[in-house]
Protein backbone atom coordinates (compact mmCIF):
# COMPACT_ATOMS: atom_id res chain seq x y z
CA UNK A 1 0.00 0.00 0.00
CA UNK A 2 1.61 3.32 -1.32
CA UNK A 3 2.40 5.87 1.71
CA UNK A 4 -0.34 8.13 0.65
CA UNK A 5 0.22 11.10 3.44
CA UNK A 6 3.63 11.12 2.82
CA UNK A 7 3.21 12.17 -0.76
CA UNK A 8 0.63 14.09 -0.23
CA UNK A 9 2.52 16.11 2.45
CA UNK A 10 4.99 16.26 -0.27
CA UNK A 11 3.33 18.21 -2.52
CA UNK A 12 2.14 20.59 -0.35
CA UNK A 13 5.18 20.92 1.82
CA UNK A 14 5.79 24.48 -0.19
CA UNK A 15 1.74 25.77 0.79
CA UNK A 16 1.50 28.70 2.84
CA UNK A 17 -1.03 27.10 5.06
CA UNK A 18 -0.29 26.53 9.15
CA UNK A 19 1.08 23.63 10.43
CA UNK A 20 -2.44 22.71 11.70
CA UNK A 21 -4.18 23.25 8.59
CA UNK A 22 -1.44 21.49 6.39
CA UNK A 23 -1.38 18.58 8.32
CA UNK A 24 -5.38 18.29 8.09
CA UNK A 25 -5.24 18.93 4.44
CA UNK A 26 -2.44 16.06 4.55
CA UNK A 27 -5.08 13.30 6.28
CA UNK A 28 -7.85 14.27 4.01
CA UNK A 29 -6.47 14.49 0.91
CA UNK A 30 -4.28 11.30 1.30
CA UNK A 31 -7.29 9.78 2.78
CA UNK A 32 -9.12 10.66 -0.66
CA UNK A 33 -6.36 8.99 -2.37
CA UNK A 34 -6.57 5.79 -0.27
CA UNK A 35 -10.05 5.22 -1.00
CA UNK A 36 -9.62 5.75 -4.52
CA UNK A 37 -6.88 3.11 -4.74
CA UNK A 38 -8.26 0.86 -2.89
CA UNK A 39 -11.76 1.51 -4.57
CA UNK A 40 -9.99 0.34 -7.39
CA UNK A 41 -8.26 -2.70 -6.37
CA UNK A 42 -11.68 -4.02 -5.06
CA UNK A 43 -12.97 -3.64 -8.85
CA UNK A 44 -9.80 -5.86 -9.55
CA UNK A 45 -7.18 -3.64 -11.22
CA UNK A 46 -3.55 -4.46 -10.55
CA UNK A 47 -1.35 -2.49 -8.00
CA UNK A 48 -0.06 -0.28 -10.64
CA UNK A 49 -2.97 0.66 -12.44
CA UNK A 50 -5.04 1.31 -9.13
CA UNK A 51 -2.00 3.73 -7.81
CA UNK A 52 -2.18 5.36 -11.58
CA UNK A 53 -6.28 5.80 -11.15
CA UNK A 54 -5.39 7.80 -8.29
CA UNK A 55 -2.48 9.74 -9.28
CA UNK A 56 -4.84 10.72 -12.09
CA UNK A 57 -6.60 12.91 -9.57
CA UNK A 58 -4.49 15.38 -9.43
CA UNK A 59 -2.62 16.38 -12.70
CA UNK A 60 -1.05 19.69 -11.22
CA UNK A 61 -0.03 19.62 -7.83
CA UNK A 62 1.43 23.26 -8.21
CA UNK A 63 -1.79 24.78 -9.23
CA UNK A 64 -3.66 22.51 -6.41
CA UNK A 65 -1.86 23.64 -3.88
CA UNK A 66 -1.80 27.48 -4.57
CA UNK A 67 -6.20 26.95 -4.90
CA UNK A 68 -6.11 24.88 -1.65
CA UNK A 69 -3.97 27.63 0.24
CA UNK A 70 -6.40 30.45 -1.91
CA UNK A 71 -8.97 29.08 -0.22
CA UNK A 72 -8.25 27.87 3.24
CA UNK A 73 -6.44 31.32 3.80
CA UNK A 74 -7.23 32.27 7.38
CA UNK A 75 -8.77 35.39 7.75
CA UNK A 76 -8.82 36.96 11.10
CA UNK A 77 -12.21 38.35 11.04
CA UNK A 78 -14.93 36.56 11.67
CA UNK A 79 -17.98 37.02 8.82
CA UNK A 80 -20.07 39.03 10.62
CA UNK A 81 -17.27 41.56 10.88
CA UNK A 82 -16.35 41.23 7.45
CA UNK A 83 -19.72 41.39 5.90
CA UNK A 84 -21.45 43.86 8.32
CA UNK A 85 -19.50 45.39 10.75
CA UNK A 86 -16.62 46.44 8.54
CA UNK A 87 -18.87 47.98 5.19
CA UNK A 88 -21.16 49.58 7.86
CA UNK A 89 -18.00 51.39 9.79
CA UNK A 90 -16.41 52.40 5.59
CA UNK A 91 -20.08 53.28 4.86
CA UNK A 92 -20.33 55.53 8.51
CA UNK A 93 -17.00 57.28 7.90
CA UNK A 94 -17.78 58.33 4.21
CA UNK A 95 -21.04 59.54 4.48
CA UNK A 96 -20.63 61.79 7.29
CA UNK A 97 -16.87 62.50 5.56
CA UNK A 98 -18.04 64.08 2.76
CA UNK A 99 -20.36 66.29 4.55
CA UNK A 100 -17.62 67.56 6.86
CA UNK A 101 -15.64 67.86 3.32
CA UNK A 102 -18.47 70.19 2.53
CA UNK A 103 -18.37 72.19 5.28
CA UNK A 104 -15.01 73.02 5.43
CA UNK A 105 -15.70 74.50 2.15
CA UNK A 106 -18.52 76.78 3.29
CA UNK A 107 -20.72 75.02 1.20
CA UNK A 108 -24.05 76.75 2.50
CA UNK A 109 -27.11 74.84 3.37
CA UNK A 110 -30.32 75.37 2.22
CA UNK A 111 -32.08 76.38 4.72
CA UNK A 112 -36.21 75.64 4.69
CA UNK A 113 -38.64 77.82 7.31
CA UNK A 114 -41.18 75.63 8.65
CA UNK A 115 -43.41 77.62 11.51
CA UNK A 116 -40.46 79.15 13.69
CA UNK A 117 -38.43 75.71 12.96
CA UNK A 118 -35.63 75.72 10.46
CA UNK A 119 -34.87 72.52 8.27
CA UNK A 120 -31.34 72.73 7.12
CA UNK A 121 -30.87 71.20 4.12
CA UNK A 122 -27.30 70.07 2.62
CA UNK A 123 -28.59 69.30 -1.05
CA UNK A 124 -25.02 68.99 -2.60
CA UNK A 125 -24.54 66.02 0.19
CA UNK A 126 -28.26 64.23 0.11
CA UNK A 127 -27.77 64.02 -3.78
CA UNK A 128 -24.17 61.94 -3.02
CA UNK A 129 -26.48 59.62 -0.76
CA UNK A 130 -27.77 57.07 -3.24
CA UNK A 131 -23.60 56.53 -4.39
CA UNK A 132 -23.01 55.86 -0.32
CA UNK A 133 -25.85 53.75 -0.10
CA UNK A 134 -24.54 51.44 -3.10
CA UNK A 135 -20.92 51.85 -1.94
CA UNK A 136 -22.04 50.57 1.13
CA UNK A 137 -24.01 47.44 0.16
CA UNK A 138 -21.46 46.36 -2.82
CA UNK A 139 -18.79 46.36 0.05
CA UNK A 140 -20.91 43.99 1.50
CA UNK A 141 -22.38 42.21 -1.42
CA UNK A 142 -18.89 41.15 -1.87
CA UNK A 143 -18.10 39.93 1.70
CA UNK A 144 -21.24 37.66 1.05
CA UNK A 145 -23.24 39.23 3.41
CA UNK A 146 -27.18 38.63 3.38
CA UNK A 147 -29.76 40.75 2.01
CA UNK A 148 -30.86 42.25 5.19
CA UNK A 149 -27.11 43.01 5.83
CA UNK A 150 -26.63 44.82 2.48
CA UNK A 151 -29.48 46.82 3.54
CA UNK A 152 -28.36 47.39 7.08
CA UNK A 153 -25.16 49.09 5.58
CA UNK A 154 -26.77 50.65 3.35
CA UNK A 155 -28.48 53.00 5.41
CA UNK A 156 -26.11 52.77 8.00
CA UNK A 157 -25.28 56.21 8.41
CA UNK A 158 -29.08 57.24 8.80
CA UNK A 159 -29.39 54.24 11.58
CA UNK A 160 -26.41 55.53 13.38
CA UNK A 161 -28.42 59.31 13.54
CA UNK A 162 -31.27 57.35 14.15
CA UNK A 163 -29.34 55.31 16.76
CA UNK A 164 -27.85 58.33 18.65
CA UNK A 165 -31.17 59.97 18.50
CA UNK A 166 -32.88 57.55 20.43
CA UNK A 167 -30.02 57.09 22.78
CA UNK A 168 -30.32 60.99 22.98
CA UNK A 169 -34.33 61.48 23.89
CA UNK A 170 -35.29 59.26 26.84
CA UNK A 171 -31.59 60.16 28.38
CA UNK A 172 -32.34 63.95 28.29
CA UNK A 173 -36.42 63.66 29.19
CA UNK A 174 -34.62 61.35 32.12
CA UNK A 175 -32.15 64.20 33.32
CA UNK A 176 -34.49 67.26 32.41
CA UNK A 177 -37.52 65.60 33.19
CA UNK A 178 -39.35 69.02 35.15
CA UNK A 179 -38.86 70.03 31.02
CA UNK A 180 -40.96 67.44 29.63
CA UNK A 181 -43.69 69.65 29.18
CA UNK A 182 -41.75 72.10 27.35
CA UNK A 183 -40.17 69.43 25.46
CA UNK A 184 -39.97 70.92 21.72
CA UNK A 185 -41.20 67.51 19.97
CA UNK A 186 -42.31 69.11 16.80
CA UNK A 187 -38.23 70.94 15.88
CA UNK A 188 -36.85 66.70 17.50
CA UNK A 189 -39.57 65.21 14.87
CA UNK A 190 -38.49 67.83 11.89
CA UNK A 191 -34.15 66.76 12.97
CA UNK A 192 -35.24 63.31 12.14
CA UNK A 193 -37.13 64.10 9.01
CA UNK A 194 -34.28 65.68 8.11
CA UNK A 195 -31.07 63.87 9.31
CA UNK A 196 -32.54 60.41 9.18
CA UNK A 197 -35.86 60.07 6.90
CA UNK A 198 -34.65 62.48 4.07
CA UNK A 199 -30.52 60.70 4.23
CA UNK A 200 -32.35 57.53 4.34
CA UNK A 201 -34.41 57.60 1.45
CA UNK A 202 -31.51 58.83 -0.83
CA UNK A 203 -29.22 55.69 1.09
CA UNK A 204 -31.93 53.07 0.22
CA UNK A 205 -31.96 54.45 -3.14
CA UNK A 206 -28.35 53.20 -3.85
CA UNK A 207 -28.81 49.99 -1.83
CA UNK A 208 -31.92 48.83 -3.31
CA UNK A 209 -29.88 47.71 -6.66
CA UNK A 210 -28.02 45.32 -4.55
CA UNK A 211 -30.36 43.76 -2.59
CA UNK A 212 -31.79 41.01 -5.63
CA UNK A 213 -29.09 38.84 -5.83
CA UNK A 214 -26.97 36.93 -3.64
CA UNK A 215 -23.21 37.18 -4.20
CA UNK A 216 -21.97 33.90 -5.98
CA UNK A 217 -20.39 32.97 -8.78
CA UNK A 218 -23.77 32.11 -11.34
CA UNK A 219 -23.97 31.13 -13.91
CA UNK A 220 -25.87 34.23 -15.53
CA UNK A 221 -22.46 36.09 -14.88
CA UNK A 222 -20.91 33.66 -17.68
CA UNK B 1 -16.37 29.76 -25.21
CA UNK B 2 -13.27 31.23 -23.25
CA UNK B 3 -12.08 28.96 -20.43
CA UNK B 4 -13.21 31.61 -17.74
CA UNK B 5 -16.77 30.98 -18.91
CA UNK B 6 -16.38 27.36 -18.78
CA UNK B 7 -14.74 27.84 -15.27
CA UNK B 8 -17.36 29.89 -14.06
CA UNK B 9 -20.12 27.41 -15.06
CA UNK B 10 -18.05 24.46 -14.27
CA UNK B 11 -17.76 26.06 -10.37
CA UNK B 12 -21.34 27.48 -9.68
CA UNK B 13 -22.55 23.77 -11.11
CA UNK B 14 -20.34 22.31 -8.47
CA UNK B 15 -21.48 24.35 -6.04
CA UNK B 16 -24.89 23.39 -6.46
CA UNK B 17 -24.22 19.77 -6.97
CA UNK B 18 -22.51 19.98 -3.33
CA UNK B 19 -25.18 21.57 -1.64
CA UNK B 20 -28.12 19.79 -3.09
CA UNK B 21 -26.11 16.38 -1.72
CA UNK B 22 -25.32 17.46 1.49
CA UNK B 23 -28.92 18.67 1.82
CA UNK B 24 -29.64 15.19 2.34
CA UNK B 25 -26.70 13.83 4.80
CA UNK B 26 -23.74 14.77 5.96
CA UNK B 27 -20.69 13.39 3.90
CA UNK B 28 -17.36 13.13 3.52
CA UNK B 29 -15.09 14.34 0.52
CA UNK B 30 -14.81 10.90 -1.51
CA UNK B 31 -18.23 9.96 -0.72
CA UNK B 32 -19.19 13.99 -2.28
CA UNK B 33 -17.39 13.09 -5.51
CA UNK B 34 -18.46 9.42 -5.88
CA UNK B 35 -22.41 10.13 -5.67
CA UNK B 36 -21.82 13.29 -7.93
CA UNK B 37 -20.59 10.95 -10.25
CA UNK B 38 -23.34 8.04 -9.88
CA UNK B 39 -26.26 10.39 -9.51
CA UNK B 40 -25.55 12.13 -12.72
CA UNK B 41 -24.31 9.32 -14.83
CA UNK B 42 -20.93 10.46 -14.72
CA UNK B 43 -21.73 13.63 -16.12
CA UNK B 44 -20.91 15.66 -13.53
CA UNK B 45 -16.78 14.35 -12.61
CA UNK B 46 -15.01 15.76 -9.37
CA UNK B 47 -11.57 14.37 -8.74
CA UNK B 48 -9.50 15.74 -6.05
CA UNK B 49 -8.18 18.48 -7.11
CA UNK B 50 -11.54 20.26 -8.61
CA UNK B 51 -13.18 18.68 -4.94
CA UNK B 52 -11.28 20.02 -2.03
CA UNK B 53 -10.87 24.00 -3.15
CA UNK B 54 -14.08 24.16 -3.69
CA UNK B 55 -15.21 22.68 -0.42
CA UNK B 56 -12.42 24.72 1.22
CA UNK B 57 -13.92 27.65 -0.43
CA UNK B 58 -17.33 26.94 0.66
CA UNK B 59 -16.53 25.88 4.22
CA UNK B 60 -14.66 29.75 4.41
CA UNK B 61 -17.82 31.25 3.41
CA UNK B 62 -19.94 29.54 5.87
CA UNK B 63 -22.25 27.36 3.05
CA UNK B 64 -20.77 23.95 4.65
CA UNK B 65 -19.04 22.89 7.95
CA UNK B 66 -16.55 20.19 7.89
CA UNK B 67 -15.72 17.83 10.62
CA UNK B 68 -13.40 14.79 11.68
CA UNK B 69 -15.73 11.45 13.02
CA UNK B 70 -14.79 8.20 12.70
CA UNK B 71 -17.59 6.47 10.39
CA UNK B 72 -19.29 3.02 11.25
CA UNK B 73 -15.62 0.97 10.43
CA UNK B 74 -13.86 3.41 12.94
CA UNK B 75 -11.78 5.53 10.12
CA UNK B 76 -11.73 8.75 10.67
CA UNK B 77 -13.17 10.96 7.93
CA UNK B 78 -14.08 14.96 7.86
CA UNK B 79 -17.67 15.07 7.37
CA UNK B 80 -19.01 17.99 5.31
CA UNK B 81 -22.58 19.37 6.49
CA UNK B 82 -24.77 22.37 5.39
CA UNK B 83 -24.90 25.03 7.75
CA UNK B 84 -27.71 26.94 7.99
CA UNK B 85 -26.21 29.68 5.62
CA UNK B 86 -25.54 27.22 2.80
CA UNK B 87 -29.19 26.20 2.95
CA UNK B 88 -30.15 29.81 2.28
CA UNK B 89 -27.89 29.81 -1.29
CA UNK B 90 -29.71 26.75 -2.56
CA UNK B 91 -32.93 27.87 -3.35
CA UNK B 92 -31.75 30.42 -4.84
CA UNK B 93 -28.68 28.85 -6.78
CA UNK B 94 -31.82 26.38 -7.72
CA UNK B 95 -33.64 29.07 -9.17
CA UNK B 96 -30.95 30.42 -10.81
CA UNK B 97 -29.66 27.56 -13.01
CA UNK B 98 -33.43 26.90 -13.86
CA UNK B 99 -33.78 29.87 -15.19
CA UNK B 100 -30.31 29.56 -16.87
CA UNK B 101 -31.05 26.23 -18.28
CA UNK B 102 -34.36 27.93 -19.51
CA UNK B 103 -32.68 30.77 -21.27
CA UNK B 104 -30.42 28.33 -22.98
CA UNK B 105 -33.12 26.09 -23.82
CA UNK B 106 -35.67 29.15 -25.48
CA UNK B 107 -31.93 30.30 -27.25
CA UNK B 108 -30.57 27.08 -28.49
CA UNK B 109 -33.16 23.63 -27.97
CA UNK B 110 -30.84 22.11 -25.41
CA UNK B 111 -33.42 20.38 -23.59
CA UNK B 112 -34.26 18.24 -26.84
CA UNK B 113 -30.71 17.85 -27.88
Amino acid sequence: MPDWKKLVREHIASSALSAASREEVVAELADHLEETYEAARSRGLTDAAAFELAAQEVSDWRSLVKEISRAKEENPMNPRTRSLWLPAMANLIAAPGLLMILQKLAVQPRVLWIGDTAMVLYLPWLVTLPIFGAFGALLAKRAHARSVNRLIVGLSPALAVLGAFALVLPVSLVVDSHRLRDFPFAYFALTIFNWVVLPGLGLLIGTLPFLREPNRPAPSEA
Amino acid sequence: MTQRIRSKISRGSGELAILSLLSEQPLYGFEIAKQIGERTGGALKFTLASLYPLLYEMEKRGWVEGRWQANSAGRDRRYYRLTPGGRRQLAPLRAEWRSFFQALDSLAGVSHA
